[in-house]
């Protein structure tokens, strides 16, 4: 089965493009697609479904120019005109990945943590502690028990977080069960894999157990603050020229076009969306 | 009636925002507050049912994870004993981004639609516990901090006169004129009739200009045309129009003026008559038709120069100094949007890949008795702020910027903003790069709405600043319309359904529509069909708006249900104002009543050509001398100091607020090395993904050599643009330039402005720098702006008003493709072992440097740079980068070699060791100048030692020499007359760099 992607674009998303572009690279059938062809607009019916696609990706960017909270208004035009399609997509075995700005929508939407399979809003992504939007690359350990698709196989990797409101709170019952279950996917960690335990910039936000990522129980919806397209090319890395360097003393030469480690998140949705 | 929905953080929750006012209040005033909250407030000014303001606060408007909300106060909950309550809204009329979002959603989410009338309005409630803050001191936070009077509004309520049912009551700021639209007559019977008028209007027409404005409305052939059409002498919008369209801003009259030049030391006179023809139009154009990877300069909102065969970049600066030295940030996230916008109606239309930015503001800790505006502090946190929101919420990466700190900004600040986009070069076949207008198509206005803001932009930036000066031409950017417009006209686009584009900026309207209908020739518009935020405009205010993210797009009659359509499913408002005509004539009206009837070449031809009086005297005429110095003892406590002051320290705590990386093109960001903590030569992005093409960009201000010739300063520019560019990988066959002038008014007057001879003759020299650089060099100026007039008028100690004029400032952007990223390199050296090598001659240039700025001096010595040593010097480091030779390449600039070599180490995490004996440097030259001359023309590199034979043999003919090696061991160690002049810990150098500005975020 083929790995089709729907990428979503429009009112002040600004991650479409290179989000299926690295979705192409890994493999997949990405194609962007306007929030409005959806959800239909003011004077417009919808014109697209959900139907035929088995991956969703809920990508970055500043929708609705985060006002009233980042994703918020989002997750309420998805959550209003979409809900019974996302139901369907879910039931049928679709992967839902939300990145930064699409993280932040999925916990409003409440399609994450999704414990008890109820969509709540039990998880808030909220101003980071710095007080500031903070652009840096973070190393991140990837939770060995979870069952995230999208991690499988991956012990640690850096990726840039581009962000003001990524730190993540929830309930104390709400972050004891994520963490029991294992759906803490990705934390910030340093650059060694152990936890930044809170420190600043290695977590960059202030988050709860420093986590970085969620995902629901079945592992198919996942979300992240940092950006794996950020780093679908080897040459996005902030120090690739030093390993280009080092390479170069061995008689190799590095492919800048080469991929990046950021790209193995979407080669596993691609490879679980056609085991599916 | 209006409900006040108040939203807070959960009290056991951390307030970053109201621990950020804390430290502020603290580190800026002086202030202690012991805790602060802060609540979000939305006045929803709309017939809602209970049902409904409870879906809407529940659904919508509160996080239930981490808010609470309430119809009633929420101080009881939040801070029950809070001393002050501080509410800060927007006045009427300001655009309110989150109230526009908020009437957006509850559209959605309620089902229902809702009348103009109704609204939603965003505000702010702070509740400090601060029992020893003062009245006095309360309302100083809000004016000097947390509020601009320009654009908000703001109350303090003492906690005894606190209303625990009403709390801060309810402010719905809703604009309202009482007015019904109208056009006025204004007749002009004399010169000075018509230049009275303009001073009242704030018109700030040029006197040489009014005889000729006259002469037009006089003529009998045009009184004969306009009586057929109910029109006899000049109306409003008419004359507002001529204003707009003459004003410096979007004329250029300083520019295109005749400068009569003198020396008045030699007795020497040359004319100039037009600079920007002379020295920028006829060079560019030789260039450019000589070099096939030029694709369109000098006419576009853009320049537009090859990427690789199938792409186009686009290219653009400008700057937003007037609006943002009175509101910081509204001006730099107007300014920013703004310029986006120049790409997007360049052709038919390019996609934004990249922005960047050029602050100079006063000391951030001036303590002056001349009050500006704001205080440099206040109004660099609001620039970076502005820059901040309006790049990021764009999408585009902001991909870097340098800021400047000098005392006589504080009379006006400088905001650089710089825009770059790309483009397929054929879209459906045809060039991207050409359009124009005929007669038939519509004119569609797409984007935001009008309103009163923005109006008198371009006129109040044609004059200094002073405390009169009209706030009305201040205005807050919408990213978010702009955004979603951006989307849609590319869409448009690509659909083929555009035949022009262009955008609403200084002069609105007038400007756009009076432009391009020069080329159709003719157009016809109808201002009531104008979307208006609010009802009540005159029509001139309608034609010379400046309200933002709007552009104007010429379709084909059949064209228009699909692009119509497209603007729909955007959620962008379009609208049908007009059509262009063959006529030759631009025709106004307001529904049925005609309101302006000129010829659209009326304002090209037959205006007075500006004079100006240049008077140079060089330097040495001027007492400028070397400063007498001894030998130092300590030449790394220099180095030390030097890496401490303001204007080389770290500048991370900005760049790191902005997306650098957004859209995944990024290749060398704005920092280098293994801690990402030292600024990068250059940036450099894929911005076309599927290509392998990348894009090298610098900026470059060397605005301190001016103080000794501004020639030196702008060939330096240009030079070190080009090494910039080079040093990162770019080809340095195919720089092009972008110059963004600055400069105080050069209008002599004897009681006004008495240096502005000299003024003038600064402005002729450095152009004639910027001929002979880029025509040296092979560097053609794909776009540029000029903005003059940074002058302020300040109030200092008992009521004396000086003035404070800027020192004459370019911003230089070079630009080139990076044919293979292979070729890309940073500066941090790579590996211990390495070999050093400095190429290009050190001389003894440390005039108008770092070193003299630290010391409080000028000097003579300015940097002359010698182009062709330049050019050479670049084209050997390229082909030394596509052999893959050098490990690493640094430009040499502000604080000369000393700074380039602890930047290095800094980068590196690795020591380096350089003899400074070795350097090509003239013999005598003494320690103290071969570590800090800041001779252009010069790169450090470091090489494997099993690829040095092969870099030497490539660097016959260019002056360079193996200095020193890159070791293990985290030491700079600098060498010279046999001794260790130098010996510092990169630990060390950290800490200089990094105490000034490195805790802030």
């Amino acid at each position: 089965m083929s790995a089709r992607a729907l990428v979503l674009a429009g009112y002040g998303i600004n991650c479409d493009f290179e989000t299926a572009h690295a979705l192409t690279l890994a493999g997949a059938e990405a194609r962007r697609v306007h929030i409005s062809q959806l959800t239909g607009a003011p004077g417009q019916p919808a014109t697209e479904t959900l139907e035929g696609y088995n991956i969703l990706v809920f990508d970055g960017g500043f929708s609705w120019g985060d006002d009233h909270g980042a994703g918020v208004l989002l997750a309420t035009r998805l959550g209003n005109h979409l809900r019974d399609q996302l139901r369907d997509f879910l039931g049928r075995g679709g992967l839902v990945m939300g990145i930064c700005n699409g993280f932040q929508a999925l916990v409003n939407l409440g399609l994450l943590p999704l414990l008890n399979g109820r969509w709540e809003r039990s998880v808030a992504l909220t101003a980071n502690d710095c007080g500031n939007f903070q652009d840096r690359w973070v190393d991140l350990a990837v939770e060995p028990a979870s069952p995230c698709v999208f991690t499988r196989g991956l012990k640690s990797l850096p990726l840039p977080v581009r962000h003001g409101e990524g730190k993540l709170v929830a309930e104390p019952t709400v972050l004891a069960e994520i963490e029991a279950r294992g759906l803490t996917a990705l934390r910030y960690a340093g650059p060694a894999g152990k936890p930044a335990k809170g420190r600043w910039p290695q977590n960059p936000n202030g988050s709860q157990n420093d986590i970085a990522g969620i995902c629901d129980p079945s592992g198919r919806v996942f979300g992240l603050m940092p950006h794996p397209e950020g780093y679908y090319r080897l040459s996005q890395h902030p120090t690739w020229t030093l390993e280009r360097e080092k390479a170069r003393r061995k008689g190799r030469e590095l492919d800048p076009e080469a991929p990046g480690r950021g790209l193995a998140i979407f080669a596993n949705a691609v490879a679980a969306a056609r085991g599916a | 009636m209006a409900e006040r929905l108040e939203i807070g953080l959960k009290p056991d929750l951390p307030d970053p925002a109201g621990r950020g006012l804390m430290a502020k209040a603290r580190a800026y005033l002086g202030l202690s507050i012991e805790k602060a909250r802060v609540l979000r407030v939305l006045t929803l000014d709309a017939e809602l049912s209970c049902e409904e303001l409870e879906k809407a606060r529940r659904d919508i408007f509160t996080n239930p994870v981490t808010e609470q909300s309430s119809f009633q106060p929420l101080a009881a909950q939040v801070l029950p004993d809070f001393d002050w309550a501080l509410w800060v809204g927007l006045k009427p009329g300001v655009r309110d981004n989150e109230g526009a979002t908020g009437l957006e959603a509850m559209r959605d989410v309620l089902c229902r639609g809702f009348g103009s009338e109704e609204a939603v309005y965003s505000s702010k409630l702070y509740l400090l516990k601060a029992p020893k803050l003062s009245l006095a001191a309360a309302q100083a936070l809000c004016r000097e901090l947390l509020a601009n009077d320009i654009i908000q509004q703001w109350r303090v309520i003492p906690r005894g006169e606190w209303d625990p049912a009403a709390g801060v009551g309810i402010v719905i700021p809703k604009v309202r004129l009482a007015h019904t639209p109208s056009v006025a007559t204004l007749p002009i019977p004399s010169d000075l009739e018509l230049l009275s008028l303009s001073d009242q209007r704030h018109l700030f027409l040029n006197p040489a200009d009014a005889p000729v404005i006259r002469a037009y409305f006089n003529d009998p052939r045009v009184r004969a045309q306009r009586e057929r059409l109910g029109l006899g002498d000049p109306t409003d919008v008419e004359l507002e129009y001529v204003s707009q369209a003459r004003s410096d801003h979007c004329n250029h009259n300083t520019f295109n003026g005749r400068f009569r030049y003198l020396d008045l030391l030699s007795g020497e006179r040359r004319e100039v008559d037009n600079l920007f023809k002379r020295c920028i139009k006829d060079p560019t154009e030789r260039l450019a038709a000589e070099r096939d990877w030029v694709v369109s300069v000098l006419w576009d909102n853009a320049g537009v120069a090859a990427l690789d065969g199938r792409n186009h970049y686009v290219i653009t600066g400008e700057t937003h100094n007037s609006p943002s030295n009175m509101e910081a940030y509204g001006g730099a996230i107007t300014g920013i949007v703004g310029v986006y916008r120049d790409p997007m109606g360049t052709g038919l239309g390019s996609k934004l890949v990249a922005g960047m930015w050029g602050f100079c503001v006063g000391p951030r800790d001036y303590d002056g008795e001349l009050r500006p505006a704001l205080h440099p502090r206040r109004l660099l946190d609001g620039i970076i702020e502005g820059v901040r929101d309006g790049g990021n919420k764009s999408g585009i990466p902001t991909a870097l910027g340098t800021l400047s700190f000098d005392r006589r900004y504080i009379g006006k600040c400088l905001v650089f903003v710089s825009a770059v986009g790309v483009m397929p070069a054929l879209v459906g076949g045809l060039p991207s790069h050409e359009k124009t207008t005929s007669p038939g198509e519509l004119v569609i206005m797409s984007g935001g709405r009008v309103g009163a803001d923005g109006i008198h932009g371009v006129t109040a930036s044609s004059a200094g600043y002073s405390e009169s000066t009209p706030a009305g031409h201040v205005q807050i950017g919408d990213p978010y319309t702009q955004k979603k417009m951006h989307d849609f006209l590319l869409e448009a686009r690509d659909a083929g359904l555009i035949r022009f584009i262009t955008d609403n900026g200084g002069g609105g309207l007038s400007s756009s529509v009076g432009e391009s209908a020069r080329l159709s020739p003719g157009a016809e518009v109808d201002l009531q069909k104008v979307p208006l935020k609010y009802q009540g405009l005159d029509p001139w205010q309608i034609w010379v708006s400046e309200s933002q993210e709007r552009m104007t797009v010429a379709v084909a009659p059949e064209d228009e249900a699909a692009f119509m359509a497209l603007s729909e499913k955007h959620d962008v408002e379009s609208t049908v104002i007009g059509r262009f005509t063959g006529d030759g004539k631009l025709k106004l009206s307001y529904g049925d009543e005609v309101c302006a009837y000129v010829d659209v070449e009326f304002l090209e031809k037959g205006f007075p050509q500006w004079e100006f009086e240049a008077h140079w005297l060089p330097p040495e005429a001027r007492g400028l001398a070397e400063p007498a110095l001894t030998p130092p003892e300590d030449l790394g406590g220099l180095l030390l100091d030097l890496l401490d002051s303001p204007n080389l320290c770290s500048r991370e705590w900005i760049n790191r607020q902005y997306d650098h990386e957004v859209q995944g093109t990024s290749v060398i960001k704005p920092f280098a090395g293994r801690r990402q903590e030292v600024p990068s030569e250059a940036a450099v992005l894929k911005p076309v993904l599927e290509s392998p093409a990348g894009l090298a960009m610098a900026q470059v201000v060397l605005f301190e050599y001016g103080d000794i010739d501004a020639y030196h300063m702008v060939t330096a520019s240009v030079e070190e643009g080009l090494r910039r560019v080079t040093a990162v990988g770019g080809d340095p066959m195919q720089v092009g330039g972008v110059d963004n002038f600055c400069w105080p008014s050069v209008q002599y007057d004897p009681r006004e402005n008495p240096d502005g001879r000299y003024k003038a003759a600064q402005l002729v020299r450095a152009c004639w720098g910027l001929k002979d650089a880029c025509e040296a060099l092979g560097v053609p100026l794909l776009s540029g702006k000029d903005s003059m007039y940074v002058d302020g008028r300040l109030k200092g100690r008992h009521g004396l008003m000086q003035r404070v004029s800027g020192p004459p400032t370019m911003l230089f952007t070079a630009t080139a493709p990076v044919h293979d990223l292979k070729r890309a390199q940073t500066l941090e050296p790579k590996l211990a072992g390495d070999l050093l090598y400095v190429l290009g001659r050190t001389r003894d240039e440390l005039g108008g440097g770092a070193l003299y700025n630290l010391l409080g001096q000028v000097g003579r010595n300015v940097p002359e740079t010698s182009l062709d040593d330049s050019l050479a010097l670049c084209l050997a480091t390229a082909r030394a980068l596509e052999r893959g030779l050098l490990a690493s390449v640094c430009v040499p600039s502000r604080g000369g070699l000393g700074l380039a070599l602890a930047r290095m180490a800094l980068a590196g995490e690795l020591g380096l060791e350089a003899d400074l004996e070795l350097l090509p440097a003239p013999a005598g030259l003494k320690p103290l100048a071969r570590l800090f001359s800041e001779s252009t023309g010069r790169l450090v590199v470091s090489v494997d030692p099993a690829k040095a034979g092969e870099l030497e043999t490539l660097l016959a003919g260019i002056p360079h020499a193996r200095v020193g090696r890159v070791l293990k061991e985290k030491r700079l160690r600098v060498t010279a007359q046999g001794r260790t002049v130098a010996d510092l810990a990169i630990s060390q150098l950290r800490k200089a760099f990094t105490k000034r500005f490195g805790g802030m975020v």
